[in-house]
């Protein structure tokens, strides 16, 4: 084993206020790993990452004058770019910089075990110092990004986030894959809660989108695929060309995914679905959409209505989530049909009421204008039959203790929730991420609420998750603030911490090419003296490559075969 | 005026006025995220915070749903970032003035920016200034559940994690004192026990602490706001308890020697406290003093049964012991010779020795004398011999009196004490007159005197009746009524009706220096005609510091001397003292006797226990007591309490207003007991109680300190409420009390939490699932209001509720803790942003986005938009959301004013 080398090292431990330290000493992992060499700085404190305690590192490190730095605390998801920071601050390259994750893998899975926690802290740590110990200064890449952007989906979140990035200076190429814009807003009438109109509200957007020289909308067009990388990727559209599908590509830094949600579509039988006179929530807005006046099925005059909530929704077996819109968007219905004259009963079969917000003043206004609202258990739904004598519906209502009431109507709302569109092919080709629910999962619903994993991939509107219009918009604006917060100073920096080939090692064996899951490795040169080329800016840094070279030619900055060596020999080494 | 700088650099000096592109008002979670994103995106942002640290609510959370990843872990880097984010610049204590219109479209935004009373580029966040504290108030970052200093860093994750000091004012004690004594410090520094310290504190204005905690009036315990309750605090009294206490010398040392020689002519309460001040600044000074005693009217008049002369002596000792001299039998006539004897300044202290003359006939007769005369004999122990004699003493003031109660001291038979005011009237004060009269002193108020009866020697006083003592303008007038006549028989007559200076010196009332000889300088009743000691005590204060700017040869003009901030009044620290607990001041001490035979001290000194107790009354009105501990032990000098407000005009393209919400005030339910059940909490306290930073690190009762079993949630207080006036549904506290409930159960597995809930609102992303996980680890859920709380015996609460589900009746349940889950009013901080236009509010007083549905964010006003919840309730997801709408509106405006500029 050669000399180590002769490093000066900073160790933080951090209590994160109770979080670690609860579980484990805090100090004593300290007082283990204090001697270990390179190591001239070693301290606790109750939260590395408040301000003060930065500011302490700060000041180590240029007093001290460190050239590695280990904090000991949460994830390195959380956490990482923080230190890399203070240590950017303190003109220490960041990528000297190792954080330990001592409470997501340490403290919060030993509860039970204060002892073993601790230890096992030690462990982490001291491989941190180890990998530390062997890190060098990595410059970022920088690269250049595109001032363009794309957005999939022409509904209202795609529309206004189109609009918002050509207003903020940024080109677009927005795509729908329907022959029109609008998306399921621009299919509405009168919409909750401020009485706009949905196809009124969409028709103005499209026509500034279409005003503006800078966005290009492609309709009847799909995006099946994607390369490059973030800041410049290369979009494959098919479009509808003269002779039929044909595939283009366009330069863009960063992808909006906005492409809605589907509506729940019950099974035959489900509520009565299937009986006449039963109705999902959208054919019911469409019913009203269609005419003015009083309200009237199949020709016949509808005197009574009965809604039955969270269908497709909160369900044991099925959609667990709560679909968010569906309550608001009964009782507006509702009350649209009271504003068509008196004298409809309307009857609201319903497990909790969520009129979040502004939405309570609706639900108050409808039960003034004499909607009955009845409430079921969770486990005994209402039933739905029709007879000689009309539809019924019958419920046992904990409002008036429990008692069975069976009520005829002659309609009946099956208030539908959201699901997720099925949207397999763009799925693939973006690489987008999908959660347990079925809809697309952000970064973090705080920290990063419209990027995925994916950088340069955003997500907003429904396909994230069940919104009302406006909310659509809102996060539609919010994923062109991000897009702009990434590309509008026309340069970004990307993590160094990529794959690189030694030449004079590699035999261009290519096994590296068929390990890489981001075509981020090519062939250079020819037969015989080719080699392996790792694109900086595509790789990704997950390490795929470096255990299939049988030449050990390829190493991963950051986490070369040397630093993960010396991180075991920490983890093994005796407590 | 302003002048706008195109590039945006800062200017340097006042006047300039500093461009950004956009001004982000509150930087909580909606601020910093709309602040973060502009920066990123190239845009230059100015953040203005109310609060001493960025950070908004959020920061203040234990964990935030549905994920129950930390708050701190979420919110230190976004606040970190903020702070050090190159193109963001954060102004904390800072509140909008007002945002008015350029012509050329920009705003116009004048920042109030709040003093910290700290230094923050110096102050290094050791909090060696909190430890030293002597103050406690209700910790607002902790919920008040626990206390925190009035020197205090906001939280362990504030940023910056700098000190400051609250100050809501001036104490009106502090602020009373004519001296600039600081009262509500000494007392402070007393209730913590540090006797030596207020010592010192009292030290730090005059050197006669033992004499004015004697005989000093005390204005300011007339002013101190216990007085409004159970009686004032003994402010006076406490301070004689610091210098009883006190042993040997000062323990100060003189200032470093400048050169510099002073005359000080009369050694009264402005002479010694100018000699004490000069001292301290390393001035060379000498005293002179006619009499053969120093201390002026402390020494010679005042009785020794008030002022015993060992106390002044103890005093004076502390001015001699700072290198002092006191020459005295040594009458000063010729001022200029004590120039051209080499001092550098005189100072003129001399007092009002001569006493006023009657003018009526026969008051040459022998054993007719002037009061001063006559108490001056008794204090240096030559008395006369009043043995069986009957004294009328003339004169309503308190000298008078002092003569009154002298003269039966010595023996005297009767005496009576005549004066032109009636009783209520009279100069002296009423105690005074009481402890007189109790001591056998007959009055015979609303008297003039006609003239004296004897031949060589007094035998009568004679009287008339006075009708009036001011004429119709207030001005002393006394109008007599010659028809109604009396004669008083006396062996023995004193006259105290007043006292007047002997040399009349002209100087300025600020720095009191006089115009013709700069180097002369005058102070105390000789300035002023005869007033209080405390009041020569601030002349004397005031002499030394402009003769000390003198000595250095720098300008007097203009120079701020002992300015305080703004008495607090009564009434707000009574508001804010909600919760103060009665506390009854101590019995009068002085037991009085029919005519006494000594002049032993009559007011016996305070025990310590009685010192605390009575120091322990203090209410903080002024929040810092100005105690200076924290000056005394920075380590970085960083503690300025002389900073003050300024304000500043900064320039910008557009404005974001995310100045949040406010929580609904949970004792507006009075039903539901908050404020007055101890165990009766609201979820942000719970909050606290469950944040990492927790106060007790465990989730206790406050009433007890019991680890509560059953926990019971009171939803929709403050919401869905017309009966307080809010139909709307706050949105976020059905999944803050999940979130509670799940925690709690992990923090204290025993406990049963049950959730009385109108209706269950959990319409988000796993917000749902959230819900169903809080059920399937054992949390309650009770549908139905609750109609009011009681508190039983031993402090647990009694539920009066609706059990809907269980057929609709009336239930009651008894529980250890309820947490009232209060939602969210509008912060109306907004009414008064814009000082040319009108910011919409809809009628919830939430901000206005008459476009939410296509642009939200986008207020009334062009180029001013609303991130998070200022325009309405929303948690932490929708906030964020909502940031970024704002700010993708605000970034197309500021591009579109680029096109068009």
């Amino acid at each position: 084993m050669s000399a180590l080398p002769d490093r000066r090292i900073g160790v933080y431990v951090c209590h994160c206020g109770g979080n670690i330290s609860d579980y484990v000493d805090v100090d004593r992992v300290i007082a283990s790993v204090e001697q270990e060499p390179g190591v001239k700085v070693a301290r606790t404190a109750m939260f590395t990452c408040s301000d003060a305690t930065q500011t302490e590192i700060v000041t180590d490190i240029q007093e001290q004058e460190l050239d590695g730095l280990v904090v000991a605390s949460c994830s390195p998801k959380l956490h990482t770019f923080t230190f890399r920071n203070a240590a950017k601050r303190a003109g220490l390259n960041p990528y000297q910089y190792t954080q330990v994750n001592i409470r997501e893998q340490c403290s919060w899975t030993h509860t039970d075990d204060h002892e073993g926690a601790t230890e096992k802290a030690i462990r982490l740590v001291r491989a941190g110092i180890n990998r530390t110990r062997l890190t060098s200064p990595l410059e970022p890449l920088v690269v250049e990004t595109s001032q363009r952007a794309l957005v999939v989906g022409g509904g209202i979140a795609g529309l206004r986030a189109a609009l918002g990035l050509a207003e903020i200076g940024l080109g677009v190429f927005l795509v729908e894959r329907s022959a029109e814009l609008g998306g399921w807003v621009g299919r509405l009438g009168e919409i909750y809660p401020h009485g706009k109109n949905g196809y009124e509200l969409v028709a103005g957007l499209e026509e500034k989108v279409r005003a503006r020289p800078d966005v290009t909308v492609l309709t009847n067009a799909e995006v099946v695929g994607k390369s490059g990388s973030f800041g410049n990727y290369v979009a494959s559209i098919r479009v509808q060309g003269e002779q039929g599908p044909e595939t283009i590509e366009v330069d863009v830094g960063a992808i909006i995914v906005a492409t809605g949600f589907d509506a729940y579509q019950p099974d035959e039988g489900e509520y009565g679905y299937g009986i006449e006179g039963v109705l999902t929530l959208p054919e019911f807005e469409e019913l009203l959409s269609a005419s003015d006046g009083p309200l009237e099925l199949d020709g016949r005059s509808v005197r009574s209505i009965g809604y039955v909530y969270c269908i497709g929704s909160r369900q044991p077996h099925g959609n667990a989530y709560c679909s968010r819109y569906c309550c608001p968007a009964a009782i507006h219905a509702s009350l649209r049909v009271a504003d068509r004259g008196a004298g409809v009963s309307q009857y609201h079969l319903y497990r909790e009421m969520r009129a979040y917000g502004e939405h309570e003043l609706a639900f108050s206004e409808s039960r003034k204008r004499g909607s009955l609202y009845l409430r079921f258990a969770d486990d005994d739904p209402p039933t739905v039959i029709r007879e000689d004598d009309g539809l019924k519906v019958t419920v046992r209502d904990l409002l008036t203790a429990g008692e069975e009431v069976t009520i005829p109507v002659d309609l009946l709302v099956l208030v539908t929730g959201m699901v997720p569109r099925s949207n397999d092919e763009l799925i693939q080709a973006l690489k987008l991420p999908v959660g347990r629910d079925g809809f697309f999962n952000e970064i973090h619903p705080k920290l990063r609420p419209v990027e995925t994993v994916v950088d340069g991939v955003l997500i907003a509107g429904a396909c994230q998750g069940p919104k009302t219009s406006s909310e659509s918009v809102a996060s539609g604006l919010a994923a062109v603030t991000q897009t702009a917060a990434m590309l509008k100073l026309g340069r970004a920096e990307l993590d160094p911490q990529v794959a690189v080939v030694n030449g004079a090692a590699c035999t261009g064996c290519g096994d590296c090419v068929a390990a890489c899951p981001f075509a981020a490795i090519a062939m250079t040169g020819t037969n015989g003296n080719a080699l392996a080329f790792v694109d900086g800016a595509v790789c990704k840094g997950c390490g795929g490559c470096t255990p299939v070279c049988p030449e050990n030619a390829i190493d991963l900055l950051g986490y070369t075969d040397a630093q993960v060596r010396s991180m075991i020999d920490g983890l093994v080494a005796a407590v | 005026m302003s002048t706008s700088s195109s590039n945006g650099s800062s200017s340097a000096g006042g006047g300039g006025r500093v461009d950004y592109d956009a001004r982000v008002v509150g930087s909580g979670i909606g601020g910093m995220e709309s602040a973060l994103k502009l920066g990123a995106m190239g845009y230059r942002v100015l953040v203005v915070e109310k609060e001493p640290s960025v950070g908004g609510k959020m920061i203040l959370l234990s964990k935030v749903f549905p994920t129950l990843d930390c708050a701190s872990c979420i919110s230190t880097p976004k606040m970190g970032e903020t702070t050090h984010h190159p193109n963001l610049t954060v102004l904390t204590d800072a509140e909008v003035a007002g945002i008015g219109r350029d012509d050329d479209g920009r705003f116009s935004v004048r920042v109030r920016q709040k003093p910290r009373f700290v230094d923050t580029p110096l102050c290094t966040g050791c909090r060696l200034c909190e430890f030293a504290c002597s103050v406690s108030v209700p910790d607002q970052f902790n919920g008040e559940l626990v206390a925190r200093r009035a020197a205090y860093i906001p939280f362990p994750q504030a940023v910056p994690q700098k000190a400051l000091v609250e100050r809501a004012g001036t104490s009106p004690c502090t602020f009373a004192c004519p001296a600039g004594i600081k009262a509500h410090g000494y007392v402070s520094l007393a209730r913590s026990g540090e006797y030596e310290k207020a010592f010192q504190l009292v030290l730090e204005t005059t050197p006669l602490v033992g004499s004015l905690g004697r005989a000093c009036y005390a204005p300011c315990e007339e002013q101190c706001t216990r007085g409004d309750l159970e009686g004032s605090l003994p402010i006076r009294r406490i301070k004689r308890f610091l210098a009883d206490r006190h042993e040997g010398g000062p323990g100060v040392e003189p200032g470093e020697p400048t050169g510099k020689r002073v005359a000080i002519v009369g050694s009264g309460p402005a002479g010694l406290t100018a000699a004490w001040q000069l001292g301290l600044r390393g001035h060379r000074v000498k005293i002179f003093e006619a009499a053969p005693e120093p201390g002026g009217a402390m020494r010679l008049s005042i009785p020794s049964y008030r002022l015993p002369a060992e106390v002044v002596e103890r005093d004076v000792a502390n001015v001699t012991a700072l290198g002092v001299e006191i020459e005295t039998n040594s009458r000063v006539d010729d001022l200029e010779a004590l120039q051209r004897d080499g001092f550098d300044a005189v100072l003129l202290a001399t007092g009002t020795p001569v006493p006023v003359q009657l003018g009526v006939p026969r008051e040459e007769l022998g054993a007719v004398s002037p009061a001063l005369d006559f108490l001056r004999s008794v204090k240096l122990g030559d008395p006369p011999d009043l043995a069986g004699k009957r004294v009328v003493v003339i004169g309503g003031g308190n000298v008078a009196i002092d003569a009154a109660r002298s003269a039966l001291r010595l023996g005297a038979s009767e005496v009576h004490e005549v004066c032109l005011e009636a009783r209520s009237q009279m100069p002296a004060y009423e105690f005074e007159v009481e402890e007189a009269v109790a001591e056998g002193v007959v009055l015979h108020d609303s008297w003039g005197i006609r003239g004296f009866g004897g031949k060589d020697e007094v035998t009568a006083v004679e009287l008339k009746r006075c009708t009036a003592v001011f004429g119709a303008d207030g001005r002393f007038d006394p109008q007599y009524d010659e028809t109604e006549t009396d004669e008083l028989a006396c062996d023995v007559a004193i006259v105290a009706i007043g006292m007047r200076r002997e040399r009349n010196l002209q100087v300025d009332a600020i720095t009191l220096q006089s115009a013709e000889q700069p180097w002369l300088f005058a102070a105390g009743d000789v300035v002023t005609g005869p007033a209080k000691i405390v009041d020569a005590v601030g002349a004397g204060r005031r002499a030394a510091f402009m003769l000390d700017r003198y000595l250095r040869g720098e300008s007097l003009s203009e120079v701020p001397f002992d300015e305080r901030l703004p008495g607090v009044e009564h009434e707000d620290v009574l508001r804010r003292q909600r919760g103060h607990s009665r506390r009854d001041p101590l019995a009068p001490a002085i037991r009085l006797v029919s005519h006494p035979s000594d002049f032993a001290e009559l007011e016996p000194g305070l025990a310590e226990d009685e010192i605390r107790a009575a120091a322990a009354r203090c209410l903080d009105c002024g929040v810092c007591s100005e105690c200076h501990e924290c000056i005394s032990v920075c380590p970085a000098g960083a503690i300025d309490l002389e900073q003050r407000e300024q304000e500043l005009e900064v320039g910008v393209g557009s404005v974001i207003v995310s100045t949040g919400y406010s929580l609904f005030p949970a004792d507006a339910k009075p039903q539901y007991g908050y404020g007055r059940f101890q165990n009766v909490i609201t979820g942000v306290q719970m909050e606290r109680l469950l944040a990492p930073t927790r106060p007790y690190n465990t989730v206790l009762r406050p009433s007890d300190g019991k680890m509560p079993d059953r926990i019971a949630y009171v939803m929709c207080t403050g919401s869905r409420d017309e009966t307080v006036g809010n139909p709307l549904c706050s949105k976020f506290c059905c999944m803050y009390s999940i979130k509670q409930n799940q925690l709690i159960m992990g923090a204290l597995p025993l406990a049963d939490v049950t959730v009385h809930y109108v209706d269950i609102r959990t319409p988000g992303k796993g917000y749902d699932e959230f819900f169903e996980q809080a059920k399937a680890m054992g949390g309650q859920f009770i549908k139905g209001r609750v109609a009011s709380i009681a508190e039983a015996e031993g402090g647990n609460l009694i539920l009066r509720y609706e059990d809907v589900d269980n057929g609709g009746h009336i239930a009651e349940a008894e529980y250890d803790l309820v947490v009232l889950a209060v939602g969210v009013r509008p912060n109306l901080d907004t009414k008064t942003l814009f000082s040319d236009e009108e910011l919409a509010l809809d009628e919830f007083d939430y901000v206005d986005e008459p476009e939410e549905d296509i642009n939200p964010g986008a207020t009334s006003i062009p180029g001013v938009f609303v991130a998070g919840a200022a325009a309405g309730a929303k948690d932490i997801p929708e906030s964020i959301l909502h940031a970024g709408a704002a700010v993708a509106q605000a970034a197309a405006w500021l591009e579109r004013e680029k096109v068009t500029a």
